[in-house]
């Protein structure tokens, strides 16, 4: 498929569990705790290494927004979503910032996430504790 | 000519001449009979000077500027009674008689009196007849000098030059040279034709010195239709052939078929997709690069055709980058993230491998003199070796990131990296100075123009980024329409003076803009697969090269009606596995 454009991160560094590619770093960690269909969920101010999907608006445990769906750019596993707007005026500091599934990670020390037995079904998202 | 003593501004003085001036008394009564018989039947507008003050269609083109200029032309070229019969014809005199006394009495050396005409003239600014009576009044000293009327000239400069108050650091150095006259006397012919000559020396100088409504510019019109034929071509949005001569006839434009749009031959010797190719400076040669690990070196013979030269193979990654020696006898290579192989054209031979032990290369470029090459390194640093492969000097710190290209001013001086995700550095290594260019997106790649004053850069958002690097860095041109979210696209610049920009495409095209005025001219489709990188032939503006994910590389050329070599197809595209 091409030279892949590929931006190497520096620090203690969130990577796709499949192919390794850099996704985040941990000082770019706004919340832990937010959480997806498959446990918990980082909020980060800043990812790399990910094509967006579609956006679509989407019912949150906080409300609606309009989120879209991202990508690793180099093996395609959907590793988390994007915040594009926030109606609810209390919800907008999540605009333009992403949420990374921490089952389709790998931590900075390279340890893997089993599925929570408390996965939450039907919900994502969560408020800044 | 219009004896016409007032110094009324041209207009004024044309109306003066037409009703009062004696000499054109006869003509004036035969135009008054030629009025009174007919108007219409006159091929000339004759009702007044006053009512057609401007000629053309948008009105801005003076009648009496255009008599006088192209009076002055007539001069220049040699026709000096068809000069003064325009002169005389249309009353608009070139220059006023005035000044036409002046420089008589310039070029006669008669200076005083030129002094006193140069006053009459009618010369608004005080500072310009200062400066033109010093230069008059310096010639005249000069020719006391040489004439040795050294008591004279010591006069004059005294009397005359100095009270004027201008140039005092040249009036310093004339009355030093009468204590030393460094001019030594010459025999009285050669400084008589010397003092003939250096009058009509002078006589320019003053020329520039005077406002250009006082004394047209010599030759002012041909400038103009210059200036017009400048515009045209650079109008000229697909201006890619040497036009030997631009008419005046006709306004100067060149059809789309001189820029390269049809596929001529595809080559499918890659056995995988081919992330990078470049035509050699000479235009004679062109190497690919695939994640297949292999570097072609093709030939392009004289025809156009291209035929495989030599199979490069001993990287163990895919190659990203090729740099062509300045002289075309070596090439570069780059493994991503491996090591740099440095091959020799001619033989194919495999003459250097440059290597970090524990760490990769990324990057590759060929210094301006041939003999030492540049390498970025995976823990951000630069590195400087010589062709023997010694380790001449290392740039620590973050120098460069492990995705960037290299590139080197053609001085040599200016190392050019991308240092952090959105900045690229523009690096004086020897000065140890470094300038910056800063985007908003996140920059993908990035091109060197064959001048070195230009880079184009390539952003995330989709977006080719022109800058002027030579001197202020300044962001000069967009160009936009292309595609690319994943994959590293390359572009760069090609054609006739470098006057357009061509760029691959996530969406199989390849996509051609005017560089000045950013407008996309052509798309060409044929890929089946992302174009990841172009090159456009220097030697040969009509040569396009692409290569693509689909394992081929395709050669765009001229639109051409048919092709008869016997074995292609009927749509003229010759599919090449080899030499053919």
């Amino acid at each position: 498929m091409g030279r892949l454009f590929v931006v190497t991160l520096e620090g203690k560094i969130y990577s796709c569990k499949y192919c390794g590619v850099h996704l985040a770093v941990s000082d770019d960690i706004l919340s832990k705790s937010f959480h997806c269909r498959y446990g918990r969920a980082y909020l980060f101010s800043k990812v790399a290494n990910v094509t967006v999907g579609e956006t679509e608006e989407r019912m949150m445990t906080t409300g609606k927004h309009i989120v879209a769906d991202i990508f690793c750019v180099q093996c395609g596993s959907n590793v988390g979503w994007k915040y594009e707007t926030a109606h609810e005026k209390s919800q907008k500091y999540k605009e333009g910032k992403s949420v990374l599934e921490r089952f389709k990670i790998l931590g900075p020390d390279g340890s893997n996430y089993l599925v929570s037995h408390e996965a939450h079904i039907g919900g994502s998202d969560a408020d800044d504790a | 000519m219009g004896g016409v003593e007032h110094e009324d501004p041209p207009l004024k003085r044309v109306k003066v001449s037409y009703e009062e001036s004696d000499s054109f008394s006869s003509n004036a009564s035969i135009r008054e009979l030629a009025r009174c018989l007919s108007n219409n039947s006159m091929a000339r507008p004759l009702e007044s000077q006053g009512d057609d003050e401007v000629v053309g269609v948008k009105g801005v083109v003076k009648k009496v500027e255009l008599v006088r200029i192209i009076a002055e032309a007539l001069y220049s070229l040699g026709y000096e009674k068809t000069g003064a019969h325009l002169e005389e014809e249309s009353g608009i005199p070139l220059h006023s008689a005035a000044v036409n006394l002046f420089v008589k009495q310039i070029i006669e050396g008669e200076w005083n009196e030129s002094l006193a005409t140069l006053h009459n003239i009618g010369l608004m600014d005080e500072n310009i007849v200062k400066l033109a009576s010093f230069v008059i009044l310096e010639h005249k000293f000069f020719e006391l000098l040489d004439g040795e009327k050294i008591m004279d000239a010591l006069k004059t400069l005294r009397t005359e030059i100095a009270p004027l108050c201008v140039h005092i650091s040249r009036l310093h150095e004339l009355s030093s040279l009468i204590v030393s006259p460094s001019q030594t006397a010459l025999d009285g012919t050669s400084a008589q034709r010397l003092r003939i000559r250096s009058r009509k020396k002078l006589l320019e100088e003053l020329k520039t010195l005077l406002p250009s409504t006082v004394m047209i510019q010599e030759k002012r019109l041909v400038l103009l239709v210059e200036q017009a034929l400048d515009l045209q071509r650079d109008a000229c949005r697909f201006h890619n052939s040497l036009v030997d001569e631009m008419s005046l006839l006709t306004d100067h434009q060149c059809g789309r078929d001189h820029i390269p749009s049809q596929t001529l031959q595809i080559l499918q010797e890659h056995s995988n997709e081919v992330w990078f190719l470049q035509f050699s400076h000479n235009g004679e040669y062109l190497a690919s690069s695939s994640s297949d690990c292999l570097v072609i070196i093709w030939e392009v013979k004289l025809d156009g055709r291209i035929s495989l030269k030599h199979r490069l193979s001993g990287h163990q990654k895919p190659v990203s980058y090729i740099s062509w020696s300045p002289d075309d006898h070596q090439l570069l290579t780059c493994g991503v993230e491996e090591a740099v192989r440095c091959w020799d054209t001619a033989s194919g031979e495999c003459l250097n491998v440059y290597e970090k032990s524990g760490l990769g290369l990324t990057s590759c470029a060929w210094a301006p003199d041939g003999r030492r090459i540049f390498c970025g390194v995976t823990d951000k640093s630069v590195c400087m070796w010589d062709l023997e492969g010694k380790d001449v000097k290392c740039w620590k710190g973050q120098k460069t990131i492990r995705i960037s290209d290299l590139g080197i001013s053609s001085d040599g001086k200016q190392l050019i990296t991308v240092c952090k995700e959105n900045i690229i550095s523009l690096f004086e290594w020897e000065s140890n100075s470094e300038k910056f260019i800063e985007e908003d997106h996140t920059i993908i790649s990035f091109a060197l123009s064959n001048d070195s004053k230009f880079l184009l850069v390539s952003l995330s958002n989709q977006e080719l980024h022109l800058w002027n690097i030579d001197g202020t860095v300044m962001l000069v041109a967009k160009y936009k329409g292309h595609k690319h979210s994943r994959l590293v696209v390359r572009s760069c610049f090609g054609g006739l003076e470098q006057a357009f920009i061509a760029s691959g495409s996530e969406d199989s095209q390849v996509y051609i803009w005017h560089r000045v005025s950013g407008e996309l001219i052509l798309t060409l489709p044929g890929h089946s697969a992302a174009v990841n990188c172009v090159s456009w032939n220097p030697a040969n503006p009509h040569m396009l090269a692409s290569a693509s994910d689909d394992r081929t590389i395709r050669l765009w050329g001229l639109n051409q009606v048919n092709m008869t070599q016997n074995g292609e197809h009927s749509n003229g595209v010759c599919y090449c596995k080899g030499a053919t």
